[in-house]
């Protein structure tokens, strides 16, 4: 789901749309979406920032776009320089998701709980390798976690 | 306006429009925090919302769309993602009681 090819380190991107395609041709080379998804997360994103804080977004598609989801999964793109995000946000990682099931909860759990920890949250920003951002958003299973 | 009594709490679902990304991580924070009172937590998108919510909490974008299909349930908005401050109100109702109003 996520994996060390889905995470690339030190991107540049020219602006949000960019930075948005760079996410979905990540999850196009996977073989985890159709190319249709593509224009279904930047139609998300115009509707409601995928903004949550922490210098992170994490671009998805619709509803509407899980037919063109083949398999769920995560990818990570960092951005040192930081993407204009709109609003006064800069975002320096994207956790792009593509999902048509519920596998992808567990890393979007760690991740809530890496930016609610603002030393975490930085090391996850300035992840010099795929193994430090591999570690940090390690699945945690609510349910069974305390 | 609608309201509901913290200790009739049992089922919070967090709406977001696809239920695949911001609706998650709200919940996975709010999952933890509500666990001690044996309060469920789901995600759902926001046309999807089941109708034994007892509270719904959702983007205060999404807040009119959300309020088309749950009735007189309570429907709350938030900013942010990360500790936005609805999240302590409903944890302060659920933990001592006291009434929760949209």
């Amino acid at each position: 789901m996520l994996t060390a090819d889905g995470i690339h380190l030190g991107r540049a991107a020219t602006g949000r749309d960019d930075a948005i395609d760079q996410c979905g041709r990540a999850l196009l080379d996977l073989g985890a979406v159709e190319v249709d998804y593509l224009a279904a997360m930047h139609e998300r994103e115009a509707s409601l920032s995928t903004f949550i804080g922490e210098g992170v977004a994490i671009p998805h598609g619709t509803d509407q776009s899980r037919q063109f989801v083949k398999r769920t999964t995560l990818v990570v793109l960092q951005f040192p320089d930081g993407v204009d995000w709109g609003s006064g946000n800069t975002v320096k990682v994207c956790v792009g998701i593509a999902a048509n099931g519920s596998e992808q909860v567990g890393i979007l759990s760690a991740l809530a709980h890496v930016l609610m920890d603002g030393d975490k949250a930085e090391r996850l920003r300035s992840a010099a390798d795929t193994r430090t951002v591999l570690d940090l958003l390690q699945s945690i299973d609510e349910e069974n976690s305390q | 306006m609608s309201s509901i009594d913290g200790a009739a709490i049992k089922k919070v679902v967090i709406a977001c429009d696809a239920g695949m990304g911001s609706s998650v991580m709200v919940a996975s924070q709010l999952a933890k925090r509500l666990k001690p009172y044996s309060v469920s937590v789901s995600h759902t998108p926001v046309n999807d919302i089941p109708d034994d919510a007892d509270v719904v909490l959702c983007q205060s974008t999404l807040l009119a769309r959300a309020r088309k299909s749950t009735g007189d349930t309570v429907v709350l908005g938030f900013q942010s993602f990360l500790g936005d401050p609805v999240f302590d109100r409903v944890e302060a109702a659920i933990r001592d009681g006291g009434s929760l109003d949209d």
